[in-house]
């Protein structure tokens, strides 16, 4: 018992709301850029997209995981 | 050599002369009953002898009270003495072990017993006061002889309807002295009954649920579900609004209107609600080291009216969590206070851990039952979050204590949930992917009008 | 990443996706929080009275599983009847909810189902949302579907059915009854079988979730009707029509509380008769490939006017054999407003029954009230099959929102979409020129002018489509003349309307409709603070803890669903209001005196009465002001015992002062409301029993209660609980000797064994058979 240490979240929960936000935009952003990047594709030459998309969704779903993991922190739901 | 046996031999037979004359005696007794809430609170100082001067080891108190929720007791240095229970016939046998063994020995013993005050009448208009009876014994208790023994006994207040007059005696307001009384013999139990006035909230919990869910990013969620009972008078007849609103002190006294519950200090998001809903009657003042938290029941509580509630707030890990590398341990109040004098029936107690922890193990302070661990399925769970749970009956204020719970958990688990997240995200994102390449190779018209 | 112009052009399409992507979210999101603001100010609860037995249901089925919840007998409401609730209610609502809850937990997401029952209908406003796009893009255009999309998300209208906590089958209704004219439009417009068999499903969906079906399967045969008389039969609309009848007959059946009304009551035979019309006049279409065209208008005429009469015939002769059933009285509510108030009180008394005033069509609609006769207009200039439907749609939903506020709800979503054509419309013409200089987002509409069908092309809020162009070039060359300056004050205008909308929406959701009205707030006048008053939930939940599990609690029906949902108790009667003899019964006890309707509840088993009593705080919607619907309705059933005029006085008042009538006086709804309350003093001056409601002093202060016992009360009289005594608990009026069981002790029998049978002292001894002689 002695040797132990009071145990604090590796993330400070102050800045729980504060990294939500920032890491909710940027996904968005890469959803968005996502989205277009998709929809405006040249059809004819899909297979020389196809690595850049699953790149661009891959930090989009990053950064949007991350940002949902504290959006439920901040809302108080802990997991 | 034959000297020397005959020697030893005689030695023996003194000693057990010795030993079966030898008897314990109480030279002195005092008791404190506090009679002044719905519990009997009794402390009992013996000043316990031993008549030939053989040093005691163990000592045997016996309890004749029905219902005991605690009992400890100390030594003259204010240690606590190991208690070992003894069942026997209708009376509980508690024997105290010393450390060091003295033939003069003082003891303090500390019971709470429920249930021992009743309301009589048991049902009470609205307007009248409620009146209680304690049926208890005259003198302690005790399988030894006592010398002289007193009580002093606290009520609620000063307007006795009645009591056991054995002199010597005597009252002055809310307290009444009786004895000394002296040369009582073993095992004497003459009755006590007092019959007095008796206003403070008679509240029982019918049972308490703790759920405490503890996440490694930095909160702690404490859950009280509770079941309440006015457990004193009955009221009789109709209830009056108007009466109860025209004059709160005459009507409904014994009512009880709202009651104090003590949170941590750190306590925060704190919550009241029942099946309906948030229950919007409650005021929160935070002190120093506590948070106190009026709680208004939705409706006054009339002598056998329930009600049950939700309370539940979020601590932050720091307080009650430590850890060392892998291994992490949880200390925590077993139970929390709920109103002053409390009296629990029924606790269960239910600690959720993080998804992963393992090696679990439970240190209680005093026995509990274990109930059978499960899994709970929550938030982002896949395996799901190991449950303990274990339960405890009869339980009262002096039950507040910490319980210990050791267990591990690797950090790498904590990123499991956001990985996961992040899997169905991308997951949505590849499936868009490969529908969208399936949508063009269906709906090929469209591509060739935009050419 | 500029690879060329066609890359170019793909990037257009990419960013006017988005943007459309983007504004139907932010629509989403904005109407789903404007709908918060009930939650926020008080929270997670389910509001008024309905939604209470949907929410309970909805329980219900989660608990207990589908086929339980299918055969649930519910015996704690209309006591001692009890109610099949499996087959009279619409499913869709709970399986939507109980769906969701169960994907949730599938995903081991613990969502308590209130929340999910709380938070169904601002979801579900998003996708009504979206199909209102779908539904005005087929329409008219993407940027008119944009608008309309914009505006069904905030407009009051549609808010005041389904804001969070209104859990009630209106809030997915609307996202059926548009998606299902989405499809039914796609389907008319491509002739395929798919979309018109997708609206056949969609159709199911809203037959499951309301009782507004009836305008769907109404509207639909009206359209195709219409059409056929304008002469735009195509095989497309006997394709769509023929798969849609068919299909959402079969599926509407399904619906146990529907069940076989689709062929037999009046309110489906539309949809039959234009389904025949159709196939008749399909059939004269083939023959007129076949036949000569001379010999066809012969047999068109002819064939058409006896097809038309026989089925008219066949419609009048089976609702006479009482194989159709007549229309509901409800439904001729719908054509005589007076009719409702003559013979069905029960539905006159409900407030949203009303006839609609001009004010609250302002009020729920704003600006889009005068913008929407635009759109009809723009609709009308440019008529074609899909267009046709929604004029009809118009004219018929201003008819009923007309008769009854209640329908306002269906004419929200075609104001929002006539609306949102007629902005379209506007700006079309004054952003026609520079708009690119203008607006940075409309920079590529050069490049898109032919896009017609294109999902993909561009749509902004300010921004046509190619489509319209079209159409409208007509118009461009008239306005062309227009001054830049008198543009930019036209389009000034206009965003200020647009923006005065958006405040006046939210103004009106956050202080007309986001009441729970189960808690009520008020401003203390004194120190401006927000007191909260929870008497109803306090009371229900007395009622819950500390009364027995199978007491029986007699209220006026307003209450029982938030009994039987709250307090989890038997109800005599409920807001189902399937039994208006019961009802009655219940409102002859409530007027009647204690005596007589102590007689009614010890015949009902009841246990407790509950009475809603404002005077203290002032709350107008209390018993009292509903007594006389009461009594109205028991005088419907018992006119012998019950007559409205006895509760008025002399000049025809119905006044609670001592002026009050008598029988007013003395019936048991005041004495439950009032008891006691004559010797409350509110205020040190005032008189004591001065009721704040009717601001009068209360005629009948000093009475006791002898077979009723005030149990309990809440803080501020709110709700009153009254226990109806057990027969031994009171002391009975005396009884007459000869109806005694037990006799007084005094009393010397003189029977004896001779005279057992008893005599009257000189009674004529009768001679059997003969004349007794004077």
């Amino acid at each position: 018992m002695e040797t132990m240490q009071r145990y604090v979240s590796p993330v400070n929960p102050a800045v729980f709301p504060h990294l939500a936000t920032v890491l909710l935009i940027i996904g968005t952003f890469f959803t968005a850029w996502f989205f277009i990047f998709v929809v405006s594709r040249n059809k004819q030459s899909k297979e020389s997209t196809l690595i850049k998309e699953l790149l661009i969704s891959l930090c989009a779903s990053i950064f949007l995981g991350f940002g949902i993991l504290f959006l439920l922190l901040t809302v108080g739901i802990y997991v | 050599m034959n000297w020397n046996c005959l020697y030893l031999a005689i030695i023996s037979c003194l000693l057990l002369l010795n030993s079966v004359k030898a008897e314990i005696i109480n030279k002195n007794v005092e008791r404190y009953l506090d009679l002044s809430s719905q519990l009997v609170k009794t402390t009992i100082k013996i000043n316990a002898e031993d008549s030939a001067g053989v040093p005691i080891k163990e000592y045997v108190f016996t309890a004749k009270e029905a219902n005991i929720a605690y009992i400890s007791a100390k030594d003259a240095l204010n240690n606590d003495l190991k208690l070992r229970k003894e069942q026997s016939n209708d009376d509980q046998r508690f024997v105290l072990t010393f450390e060091k063994a003295l033939p003069k020995q003082t003891i303090q013993i500390e019971t709470v017993s429920v249930g021992n005050v009743k309301p009589y009448p048991e049902e009470i208009k609205q307007n009248e006061k409620q009146l209680v009876k304690y049926a208890g014994l005259l003198y302690l208790y005790s399988k030894y002889k006592t010398v002289t023994q007193k009580t002093q006994i606290k009520l609620s207040s000063s307007n006795i309807i009645s009591y056991t007059q054995v002199k010597p005696f005597s009252v002055s307001s809310n307290k009444i002295i009786l004895g000394p009384y002296e040369n009582i013999k073993a095992l004497s139990d003459e009755q006590l009954a007092i019959h007095y006035e008796n206003q403070t909230p008679f509240l029982t919990v019918n049972s308490l649920e703790r759920t405490i869910e503890v996440s490694h990013w930095g909160n702690i969620a404490v859950k009280e579900s509770i079941e309440m009972i006015h457990s004193g008078a009955k009221l009789k007849g109709s209830f009056s609004r108007y009466d109860f609103q025209k004059d709160g002190r005459q009507s409904g006294q014994s009512a009880v209107k709202s009651y104090r519950t003590y949170l941590p200090a750190s306590a925060t998001g704190v919550y009241y609600r029942d099946m309906n809903g948030n229950i919007s009657t409650s005021n929160m003042n935070v002190q120093r080291d506590f948070i106190d938290l009026e709680l208004r029941p939705r409706f006054p509580l009339f002598g056998g009216w329930k009600t049950q509630y939700i309370l539940g707030y979020n601590v932050p890990s720091y307080e009650y969590l430590f850890s060392a590398g892998k291994n992490y341990q949880l200390k925590m109040r077993l139970i929390d206070h709920v109103h002053d004098n409390m009296a629990i029936d029924k606790a269960v107690i239910n600690v959720i851990l993080p998804e992963g922890s393992s090696n679990i193990e439970l240190m209680t302070p005093y026995s509990i039952k274990r109930r059978q661990n499960e899994f709970i399925y929550t938030y982002l769970d896949t395996t799901g979050r190991p449950m303990i749970s274990f339960s405890r009956s009869n339980l009262v204020e002096n039950h507040i204590s910490d319980f210990t719970l050791k267990y591990t958990f690797s950090r790498v688990s904590l990123l499991q949930e956001p990985f996961l997240l992040i899997g169905f995200i991308y997951f949505i994102f590849i499936l868009t992917i490969i529908f969208l390449r399936l949508d063009f190779s269906i709906v090929s018209y469209h591509h060739n009008k935009s050419e | 990443m500029n690879r060329g112009p066609k890359i170019l052009s793909n990037k257009v399409a990419g960013y006017s996706s988005l943007i459309t992507f983007a504004i139907l979210l932010i629509a989403w999101i904005a109407g789903f929080s404007s709908r918060l603001f009930a939650v926020i100010r008080f929270e997670s609860i389910i509001h008024e009275f309905d939604p209470w037995f949907n929410y309970r249901a909805t329980a219900y089925m989660v608990q207990h599983g589908w086929y339980k919840f299918l055969n649930w007998f519910d015996e704690r409401a209309w006591y001692p009847l009890g109610r099949i609730v499996g087959g009279t209610v619409y499913p869709g609502l709970m399986i939507t909810s109980g769906g969701i809850h169960y994907l949730l937990h599938f995903l081991n997401i613990p969502v308590h189902i209130r929340d999910i029952c709380v938070f169904l209908a601002p979801v579900f406003s998003g996708l009504t949302a979206i199909s209102t796009y779908l539904l005005t893009k087929e329409l008219w255009s993407p940027g008119a579907g944009l608008f309309a999309a914009s505006f069904i998300a905030i407009v009051p209208g549609y808010i005041s059915r389904s804001v969070a906590g209104s859990y009630d089958n209106e809030g997915i209704a609307i996202f059926a009854l548009q998606f299902t004219y989405f499809l039914w439009v796609r389907s008319v417009k491509t002739g395929s079988v798919f979309w018109s068999a997708g609206a056949a499903i969609s159709y199911f969906y809203m037959v499951s979730a309301w009782g507004g079906y009836v305008f769907i399967i109404n509207l639909i045969p009206l359209h195709v009707f219409v059409l056929l008389i304008m002469g735009r039969y195509s095989p497309r609309l006997l394709t769509s029509y023929s798969t849609f009848y068919i299909l959402g007959l079969l599926f509407s059946m399904q619906i146990p509380f529907v069940g076989f009304q689709p062929i037999r009551t009046s309110e489906h035979m539309a949809a039959l008769g234009v389904f025949v019309l159709l196939m008749a006049v399909a059939t004269l279409r083939h023959l007129q490939t076949v036949l000569s065209r001379h010999e066809f208008r012969k047999l068109f005429v002819v064939g058409g006017l006896v097809a038309a009469a026989f089925v008219f015939v066949a419609v009048v002769a089976l609702t006479m054999m009482g194989v159709i059933a007549p229309w509901s009285g409800r439904f001729y509510s719908l054509w005589d407003t007076g009719y409702a108030k003559i013979h069905i009180p029960i539905i006159a008394s409900v407030s949203e029954h009303q006839p609609t005033t001009w004010f609250s069509f302002f009020f729920d609609l704003h600006i889009l009230v005068c913008a929407f006769p635009v759109g009809v207009w723009y609709c009308i200039k440019q008529i074609n099959d899909e267009r046709v439907f929604v004029v009809l749609y118009a004219i018929s939903a201003v008819y009923f929102a007309g008769v009854m506020v209640r329908l306002m709800l269906t004419l929200t979503p075609v104001v929002c979409m006539l609306a949102g054509v007629a902005f379209s419309g506007l700006l079309d013409v004054f952003l026609q020129e520079d708009t690119s200089k203008k607006f940075g987002n409309s920079a590529y509409s050069v490049t898109e002018t032919d896009e017609n069908e294109d999902p993909t092309e561009k749509k902004t809020l300010y921004d046509k489509a190619g489509k319209l162009k079209h159409r409208t070039k007509h118009e461009n060359n008239h306005e062309n003349g227009i001054s830049s300056n008198l543009k930019s004050v036209v389009i000034l205008a206009i965003l200020m309307i647009l923006m005065m909308f958006a405040v006046h929406c939210t103004w009106v959701t956050s202080n007309a409709y986001s009441s729970p009205s189960i808690v009520l707030a008020f401003h203390n006048s004194q120190d401006g603070s927000r007191n909260i008053l929870d008497d109803f939930r306090e009371a229900y939940y007395w009622l819950s803890q500390n009364t027995a599990d199978d007491a029986r609690i007699m209220s006026w029906w307003d209450y029982g669903y938030q009994i039987a949902g709250m307090a989890n108790r038997t109800t005599l009667v409920d807001n189902n209001t399937w039994n208006n003899s019961h009802i009655a019964l219940v409102g002859k006890a409530m007027s009647s005196s204690e005596e007589k309707s102590y007689e009614i509840m010890t015949s009902l088993d009841v246990d407790y009465v509950l009475v809603i009593f404002g005077g203290v705080i002032g709350y107008s919607g209390d018993d009292i002001n509903k007594f006389l619907w009461m009594v109205r309705i028991a005088e419907g059933e018992h006119p012998k015992d019950i007559k409205e005029s006895d509760f008025f006085t002399d000049r025809g008042e119905f006044r609670v002062d001592a002026e009050g009538s008598p029988s007013l006086l003395n019936c048991l709804m005041y004495k439950l409301s009032y008891y006691r309350f004559g010797e409350l003093k509110l205020d040190y001056r005032g008189p004591s029993g001065y009721d704040r409601t009717r601001n009068a002093v209360i005629g009948n202060k000093d009475f006791d209660l002898t077979y009723l016992e005030e149990a309990y009360t809440t803080e501020h009289w709110l709700v009153r609980i009254y226990r109806v005594k057990k027969p031994y608990e009171f002391n009975r009026p005396a009884l007459k000797a000869n109806e005694r069981l037990i006799p007084p002790s005094n009393f010397i029998s003189r029977k004896n064994s001779k005279r057992r049978k008893g005599y009257i002292r000189n009674r004529p001894s009768v001679i059997k058979g003969k004349r007794t002689l004077k």
